[in-house]
């Protein structure tokens, strides 16, 4: 079992299957740090659909609550961390730079033509990583 | 403050000067665009974005914000520029610095926080509408070549920043299909069939209007619009960039920065701009945070346009029309068909509104004002609805109020009352409701004297503290009543 765990996650169906899976490395010993990415051209949308900047934090820390409450029940300690930057880079960066053992990640939510026209942070994570790489479909 | 400069101008200036110089490029071929939308002289847009950015980095309240000449300006002052000229169009822009400027100094950055989102989605999306409409005559109806052009470009700007991301997409298309264009010599419409094109650097000289008040007259709808136009974009953007970089930055010296930019962009012969959210993205995606990115860009587009001004009139036009495709699509707010069905139904109604206000009008700055208008008569409506409810037992009956008491609201409440109880117990009871002015407590007066008068007795109850203090200080009730 994995003592330290960097669980990438959007907020998506794909990362909350994600960290459900990551339950099978991880033990009550273990310490998850969940990631999230604030991409700048996602900002754009979340600056014009919420008047005040608090509200944007509450809207990104309530994408994740699925997953938070998620280590909660099962005794998991956990903490969430929010980096801005180009997705799959910042995930690289920080994964490498952190005391992580594996990092876990869902293929991206995506549809096919976007995926094809952005590329794939969980290709360029498993490439660039240099510690263990989950990817969970 | 020398620290602060510090920080703002030399933090990691070689990721800073790398952001601007992509930028610069980036800017190329959308400052040639919104210059045909609005009907000038390419050199016209181009040298309004080296002297707003560059003077901007120094005025501004935002670091790393990129501004420039753009669509949003460019819309606005396409009437002008066909009815009267360039010159004119030159004097509006120094005026709408003026106006800025003004607006600045009296903080009207705070003011921002009267317009809904409601109205800045309308905008956003009316402002992509627009920039999109305009490329219509230059993609339709012209020749086969255009479409092949067109759709190379489309293919060019989508795809090859998954293999090529320091170079941006649209820089690329402009160079290889003008490198094609002039071997195959297709048939297309260049930048040069639009007007004659003057390399020159930009120099100082004002611009040759009467100074009459008749001139002041034609330019100052004009300079307002550009003004409000200018002024919400670039707030918008810098609270994007606020937000992207999480940090925070002054408004109103962002306001005054745009008014002093303009101002001097007038004289040296360029057209107004304002802050880009695309571009000002695109500076933070390449990790730009300081004022030296914007300088950057501004210094280094001037080189290019030296280095590349003979080329500008060989620029096909489905090139740019396409790249503007791209930047309509990119500026339009893709979330808006979920906010029409999910946001309250006023809210929707009037970013629907601010949408077709400008659409019909042409003009960005009357949609805003229409828009901020009708959402502050919905929220007036909506906040001057009092509802009361009753309840009866054997020995009262009580009357709840919910809802904010004061001169616009008391109409509606009164009607809600029954005054024909005769010999009753009464209570008013106000836990739901606060109490905002005089005219408030004229009416809960009011409603006791209608009600002692049938021989009633009244209690008022529940007051919140604020409703109490100014009921104790302006109203006749006395502590009887109140319990």
């Amino acid at each position: 079992m994995y003592k330290t765990l960097l669980l990438a996650a959007d907020g998506s169906e794909n990362s909350f299957r994600a960290a459900k899976e990551s339950m099978n490395f991880i033990d009550e010993n273990t310490h998850v740090t969940i990631l999230n990415v604030i991409n700048a051209d996602d900002v754009k949308d979340d600056v014009l659909h919420n008047p005040q900047s608090e509200s944007i934090t509450t809207r990104r820390k309530e994408k994740l609550s699925e997953i938070i409450s998620f280590y909660e029940n099962n005794g998991i300690t956990h903490d969430v961390i929010f980096e801005r930057g180009v997705p799959a880079e910042t995930v690289v960066s920080v994964t490498n730079d952190g005391d992580f053992e594996a990092l876990v990640l869902g293929t991206r939510g995506l549809n096919n033509f976007q995926e094809m026209m952005l590329g794939s942070v969980s290709h360029k994570a498993a490439k660039r990583v240099k510690t263990t790489v989950i990817i969970v479909k | 403050m020398i620290e602060k400069i510090k920080t703002e101008w030399l933090s990691q200036p070689g990721t800073n000067i790398l952001a601007g110089i992509v930028v610069a490029l980036a800017l190329i071929p959308e400052a040639i665009a919104f210059s045909i939308i609005a009907g000038v002289d390419p050199m016209v847009g181009l040298y309004a974005s080296f002297i707003i950015a560059v003077v901007i980095s120094f005025t501004g309240g935002r670091p790393a914000m990129i501004s420039a000449a753009t669509g949003a300006v460019a819309l606005v002052v396409t009437p002008l520029m066909s009815e009267h000229g360039v010159e004119y169009l030159l004097a509006a822009t120094i005026l709408m610095g003026i106006i800025q400027i003004i607006l600045g100094i009296f903080k009207v950055g705070r003011l921002m926080k009267f317009i809904p989102n409601s109205v800045m989605i309308g905008f956003v999306n009316a402002l992509a509408i627009m920039i999109f409409m305009a490329q219509i005559e230059h993609i339709f109806g012209i020749s086969l070549d255009t479409y092949v052009y067109l759709i190379i470009t489309l293919v060019i700007v989508y795809l090859f920043p998954r293999f090529l991301k320091k170079i941006p997409a649209p820089l690329i298309a402009l160079v290889a299909l003008t490198a094609a264009y002039l071997m195959f010599d297709s048939d297309l419409k260049t930048v040069g069939d639009l007007g004659e094109i003057e390399r020159a650097l930009p120099s100082f000289f004002i611009p040759d209007v009467p100074f009459t008040l008749e001139t002041l007259k034609i330019i100052l709808p004009f300079s307002l619009s550009m003004a409000v136009v200018g002024l919400v974009e670039s707030l918008l953007t810098a609270r994007i960039v606020d937000n992207a970089t999480d940090s925070f930055s002054s408004k109103n010296r962002e306001s005054r920065g745009q008014g002093i930019a303009n101002f001097i962009t007038g004289f040296f012969g360029g057209m107004g701009g304002c802050a880009m959210i695309g571009q000002s993205v695109i500076n933070v995606r390449s990790g730009a945070t300081t004022r030296l990115s914007t300088f950057t860009a501004g210094v280094f587009l001037m080189f290019l346009i030296i280095v590349l001004g003979d080329w500008v009139v060989q620029i096909p036009m489905p090139i740019l029309a396409g790249i503007m495709v791209m930047v309509s699509v990119g500026t339009f707010d893709w979330g808006s068909f979920k906010y029409v069905t999910k946001a309250p139904r006023t809210d929707a109604f009037v970013m629907l509104l601010t949408i077709l206000i400008v659409l019909f009008t042409s003009n960005l700055a009357i949609g805003v004002i229409v828009g901020v208008v009708f959402s502050a008569l919905f929220f007036a409506t909506k906040i001057s609805r009092v509802d009361v409810y009753t309840e009866a037992d054997e020995n009262s009956i009580t009357y709840h109020f919910q809802g904010q008491i004061f001169f616009a609201s008391i109409d509606s409440m009164m009607n809600q009352i029954d005054f024909n109880t005769r010999g009753q117990n009464i209570v008013l009871d106000f836990s739901g409701a606060h109490l905002w002015d005089d005219s408030a407590v004229d009416a809960i007066d009011t409603i006791v004297k209608k009600f002692e008068e049938k021989a009633n007795k009244v209690y008022v109850k529940q007051l919140n503290a604020d409703s109490r203090k100014i009921v104790k200080e302006l109203s006749q009730l006395n502590e009887q009543h109140l319990m």
